[in-house]
C-alpha cells in the first residue's frame, strides 16, 4: 500500500516536491510539514486506523512541542524517550502483553478490540528517541519548530524508513535544491523499487502463501526449503524495493537520505550481513542499544550478552509475537557465535573457499531464521521439524 | 573478484544508488537516451506485473 498507489504520486509526491522547489527557502520545511500532514491524514483514513488514526497526527505536534524543551543534559529528554516508548507499547503491544500476562475474564476485559497502529509508529518512534538522546548528549542542534516537524513528518521516510538522523537531515533540508540529476536518479530509483516489488517480491507470494500448517503437513518435504527461500527473496526485494522508492522520493526534493541495503545476501558472515541489511536500523540499534549497554568495550561474556540483548530488542520491535522474539534471539546467538569464532581463529586472510563457505553458511542461517519471522512459533517449529526430520 | 565488484558498481549505477558510473564502464550508460530506454523497460516490467496482492511487509507490521 501507499508507495504502490497512484494517489501517493499524484496527490502527494509530485505536488509536494514541486511546491518545495518553488517555495521561498524559509517556507520549505512548512511545505513538507503541511503536505506530510495531508499524507498522514489521507492514508490513515484509507486504512491505518481511520479517524482515530488520522487524529494521531497530534502525536507529531505534541512531540514537536516537547522537543522544543530539550536541552543538553536535561531530564525532559529522558521523559521524551519514555513517552515515545509508552506510545509504541500501547499501540503495538497492548494486546500481546495483556494476552501474555492475563488469563480468563481479566484478559477479555483488558483486551483492546479496536486496536490499530498509527501510520509509521514503529519508525517515527526511532526518530523521536534518537532526537531526545542526541539532544541530551549535545550531539545535535535544536533547529526551528518547522524544521523539526519536517524531519519527523518527512513523508517519503515516515512510514517505514530509512531511519534518519536530525544532524544529518537538517543541513540537507536547508541546502535542498533538486537538480535534473536528482530528478533522473530519483525517478530511476522509484522505478527500480516498483520493479523489485511487483516483478520479484509479489511473484514470490505464490510460494510463500504455502507457509501455513495445512500446506506444510501435506507438502513433499523437499519443497519446504524452496518455500522458505522464496520468503527470503520476497522480504529482501519487498523491503529493498520500498527503500528504493523512499530514497528516490526524497531525492525529488533534492534530499539524500541514508541507504538501507547494500547487497546483504552476498556477505560472507552474519556480522557483515547485519552491516548491510536494513542499515539504518542496524546503526540505530548499535548507537542507542548496543553501545549504551557497553558495546564491545567490556568482557567477552558481556559482549555476547549485549549482542543477544540488542537483537532481542530488534526482534521485539519487528512484531508483537513470540516468533519475533525467537527470530531476534536466533540472530543474537548467530552474532555471538560469529564473534566467538573470530576470537578463536584470529583474523586469517580470506581465501576463495573460505569466502564461499562463509557466504553459503550465512545465507542458509539467515534464511532458516526467516521461518520464525514469517510464521507463528508453533507453525515455524512444525515447519523446521518437517524439513529436517520428515 | 575485481570483475564482480565492477559489475556491482555498474548495477548500483543503473539502479540509481550512485550518481555516476564506475571508471571503465561503457559511456553509453550515462547517455540520456539510455536512461530513457531503462525507464521504458522498467515501466513495462511494472505494468506487466502490477495488480497482484501487494502489501509492503514492513509497513504497519
Amino acid at each position: 500500500m501507499i508507495f504502490n498507489t497512484f494517489d501517493y504520486y499524484i496527490l502527494f509526491l509530485l505536488p509536494a516536491a514541486l511546491a518545495f522547489k518553488l517555495a521561498p527557502i524559509p517556507w520549505r520545511p512548512w511545505v513538507i510539514a503541511l503536505s506530510a500532514s495531508g499524507f498522514f491524514v489521507y492514508f490513515s483514513l484509507r486504512g491505518f486506523g481511520g479517524v482515530l488514526g488520522a487524529l494521531c497526527l497530534a502525536i507529531f505536534i505534541w512531540e514537536c512541542a516537547v522537543s522544543r524543551l530539550y536541552r543538553p543534559g536535561a531530564l525532559i529528554c529522558a521523559l521524551g524517550i519514555v513517552q515515545s516508548i509508552v506510545l509504541l507499547v500501547i499501540f503495538k503491544y497492548w494486546n500481546y502483553f495483556t494476552g501474555l500476562v492475563l488469563r480468563g475474564p481479566a484478559a477479555v476485559r483488558w483486551h483492546w478490540s479496536g486496536a490499530f497502529l498509527p501510520l509509521g509508529i514503529s519508525f517515527f518512534t526511532f526518530e523521536f528517541i534518537h532526537y531526545a538522546v542526541d539532544r541530551y548528549r549535545g550531539k545535535t542542534v535544536p533547529g526551528s519548530a518547522g524544521e523539526y516537524l519536517a524531519f519527523i513528518l518527512f513523508f517519503p521516510t515516515m512510514v517505514a524508513g530509512p531511519i534518519k538522523r536530525y544532524q544529518d537531515f537538517l543541513p540537507k533540508l536547508r541546502a535542498a535544491d533538486a537538480t535534473l540529476l536528482d530528478v533522473r536518479v530519483g525517478v530511476t530509483r522509484i522505478l527500480v523499487g516498483l520493479t523489485k516489488k511487483f516483478a520479484i517480491a509479489d511473484l514470490m507470494t505464490a510460494f510463500t502463501n504455502h507457509l501455513n500448517a495445512t500446506d506444510i503437513a501435506r507438502a513433499d518435504r523437499r519443497v519446504l526449503p524452496l518455500w522458505l527461500l522464496a520468503y527470503g527473496i520476497k522480504i529482501y526485494f519487498d523491503f529493498a524495493g520500498y527503500s528504493d522508492i523512499a530514497i528516490g522520493s526524497a531525492r525529488l526534493f533534492g534530499i539524500v537520505v541514508p541507504e538501507n541495503f547494500d547487497w546483504p545476501y552476498f556477505r560472507s558472515n552474519i556480522a557483515e550481513f547485519w552491516t548491510y541489511w536494513h542499515i539504518s536500523l542496524s546503526r540505530w540499534l548499535i548507537d542507542y542499544v548496543f553501545i549504551p549497554l557497553g558495546g564491545s568495550r567490556v568482557a567477552p561474556m558481556r559482549i555476547y550478552a549485549n549482542l543477544i540483548v540488542t537483537m532481542f530488542v530488534s526482534g521485539v520491535w519487528h512484531g508483537a509475537g513470540t516468533n519475533f522474539v525467537v527470530w531476534g534471539l536466533w540472530h543474537g546467538m548467530l552474532l555471538s557465535g560469529h564473534r566467538i569464532w573470530r576470537t578463536a581463529i584470529g583474523n586469517p586472510s580470506p581465501t576463495t573457499p573460505k569466502l564461499i563457505f562463509g557466504w553459503l553458511s550465512t545465507f542458509v542461517m539467515v534464511n532458516l531464521g526467516w521461518a520464525f519471522f514469517c510464521m507463528d512459533l508453533p507453525t515455524a517449529r512444525f515447519f523446521l521439524e518437517r524439513m529436517f526430520l520428515g | 573478484m575485481a570483475t564482480i565488484i565492477f559489475l556491482k558498481h555498474v548495477l548500483d549505477y543503473l539502479g540509481g544508488v550512485v550518481d555516476s558510473p564506475p571508471a571503465g564502464a561503457p559511456r553509453i550508460l550515462s547517455h540520456p537516451a539510455f536512461t530513457g530506454i531503462l525507464w521504458g523497460v522498467l515501466a513495462i516490467a511494472i505494468m506487466m506485473f502490477s495488480g497482484q496482492t501487494s502489501r509492503f511487509i514492513y509497513i504497519d507490521f
